[in-house]
């Protein structure tokens, strides 16, 4: 597995490829989620590995820790398999097979959903939604949203901060709730899968139609209930940062959402928000420059940097790179989207996949004999 | 350019630090002390890059609480001091 971040005082500018015993022993991975310095591993097998910053809880290990450096196997979700799993800021999501959800970390903002504003040091599960099917969670930085499984009424839920809007419960402005509540706006559709980074929340819907709400991209007004996209393309992905999402279409083709932050794309027209219809209260979505002629496969935002794997099992990145998030060997930012070197030739056979933390950017490498 | 304003009450006390603190995008946190929110300093720094936030705070909560000693976050509704 390639890896490229910030570990202590060394900046790892280029893609390096480190050995995680306890990584390669537990199989192959199915899905990484990096938050905002803790990264969760989970297997196909349904298994569960983390590493990173422990301060408030957030590994699960029952202890809390400055730093565990290596990847170890979360022992007390043993007894269950694993389906979906998320990281936010300092807080964890864990989901079983059986439709539980169980988190950990930092509660002082509710976003653990168990009705008081504590951190807790291992997952436990979460009482609301224990006649229910969860189907996955999405951890921001202060807040979660909860996606039901088979549901065709209230199938979203959000807990913890919601300032900006980010829970989509209600019009009025709310602080902080620690008891799941419904997302409204979205009674009648079904969502597929749903998302959350910084103050922002995303859902996307079975017919490919992105709704976004919580804070308002480019000095836009915060929106407190979801709204769609004013856009008749149809999404398979969406991916949230702090100040900008991406959306991948069914085509392969790749969109981005604000995006005027500190090197996101810092093309200097972007900056100035004089694009922007001085009325306009609708998010626009822009196509990403320089992937004319190339599908994408799949695509992963970090707070301000972003990436993408096209069909070729190629990684690109652009944005913020202070701290060689991008893995191009330097610290610089990229307003287009940059081939990183893997440094070996991928021979066709592997499903490449790029996953982003607040500040630093994973790829995994799976040989297809164990897709 | 500052990367953010963000209000006081938004942001966590943190006791180890004695700061208050902010996520920052690069996974540190933007840190103040009361003696910078004392001094009108509205410039929050992250010690690991070259961000900066800019808070928005009353600085009559922070000197009150010279002589009441409270740690607690002020209540009242912030105002910039810019
Ligand atoms: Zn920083």
């Amino acid at each position: 597995m390639g890896n490229w971040e910030r570990t202590g005082l060394r900046t790892i500018t280029s893609l390096n490829f480190f050995s995680f015993p306890s990584l390669s022993s537990a199989g192959p991975i199915s899905l990484l989620a990096c938050g905002g310095a803790h990264v969760i591993a989970l297997t196909s097998a349904g298994k569960v590995l983390t590493w990173g910053r422990g301060t408030s809880g957030q590994l699960g290990h029952g202890e809390i820790v400055n730093c565990t450096l290596n990847p170890k196997p979360l022992t007390s979700l043993e007894s269950y398999f694993i389906t979906y799993v998320s990281a936010g800021w300092s807080h964890s999501g864990f989901v079983s097979d059986t439709g539980c959800l169980f988190t950990c970390g930092d509660g002082l903002f509710g976003q653990l959903g168990h009705g008081d504003y504590r951190s807790l040091c291992s997952p436990v599960k979460v009482s609301f939604f224990v006649n229910q099917h969860v189907a996955q969670i999405a951890c921001g930085m202060r807040h979660s949203l909860v996606l039901l499984k088979d549901c065709t009424l209230n199938q979203v839920y959000g807990f913890g901060s919601g300032k900006r809007g980010q829970l989509g419960i209600s019009k009025d402005r709310i602080k902080s709730i620690s008891l799941p509540e419904v997302t409204n706006g979205l009674e009648g559709v079904e969502i597929v899968g749903i998302n959350a980074n910084g103050d922002h929340s995303a859902a996307l819907t079975v017919d490919g139609h992105l709704y976004t709400w919580g804070r308002g991209y480019n000095g836009l007004s915060d929106a407190h209930l979801p709204q769609r996209l004013g856009s008749s393309m149809c999404f398979t992905q969406a991916t949230l940062g702090w100040n900008h999402g991406l959306a991948l279409t069914g085509d392969g083709k790749v969109f981005m959402l604000g995006g005027n932050k500190h090197g996101v794309l810092s093309d200097p027209e972007k900056l100035s928000p004089a694009k922007q219809l001085p009325d306009s209260k609708e998010s626009i979505l822009d196509k990403v420059p320089g992937l004319d002629g190339i599908k994408v496969e799949h695509i992963a935002a970090g707070a301000e940097h972003s990436a993408l794997v096209t069909e070729n099992g190629e990684i690109k990145t652009w944005g913020w790179g202070e701290h060689g998030q991008l893995g191009l060997g330097d610290t610089c930012d990229q307003t287009c989207p940059v081939t990183v070197s893997l440094g070996y030739i991928l021979n066709g056979a592997a499903t490449v996949r790029v996953y982003c933390g607040s500040g630093f950017t994973f790829a995994t490498v799976t040989p297809c004999i164990l897709c | 350019m500052s990367y953010d304003d963000v209000e006081i009450e938004d942001m966590e006390w943190n006791e180890e630090l004695q700061s208050y603190t902010y996520p920052c995008p690069c996974g540190d946190l933007f840190q103040i002390t009361k003696e910078d929110l004392k001094l009108g300093e509205e410039i929050a720094r992250c010690p690991s890059c070259s961000l900066y936030i800019t808070v928005i705070y009353n600085i009559e909560d922070f000197l009150e609480q010279k002589s009441k000693k409270n740690l607690e976050p002020p209540k009242q509704q912030p105002v910039s001091v810019a």
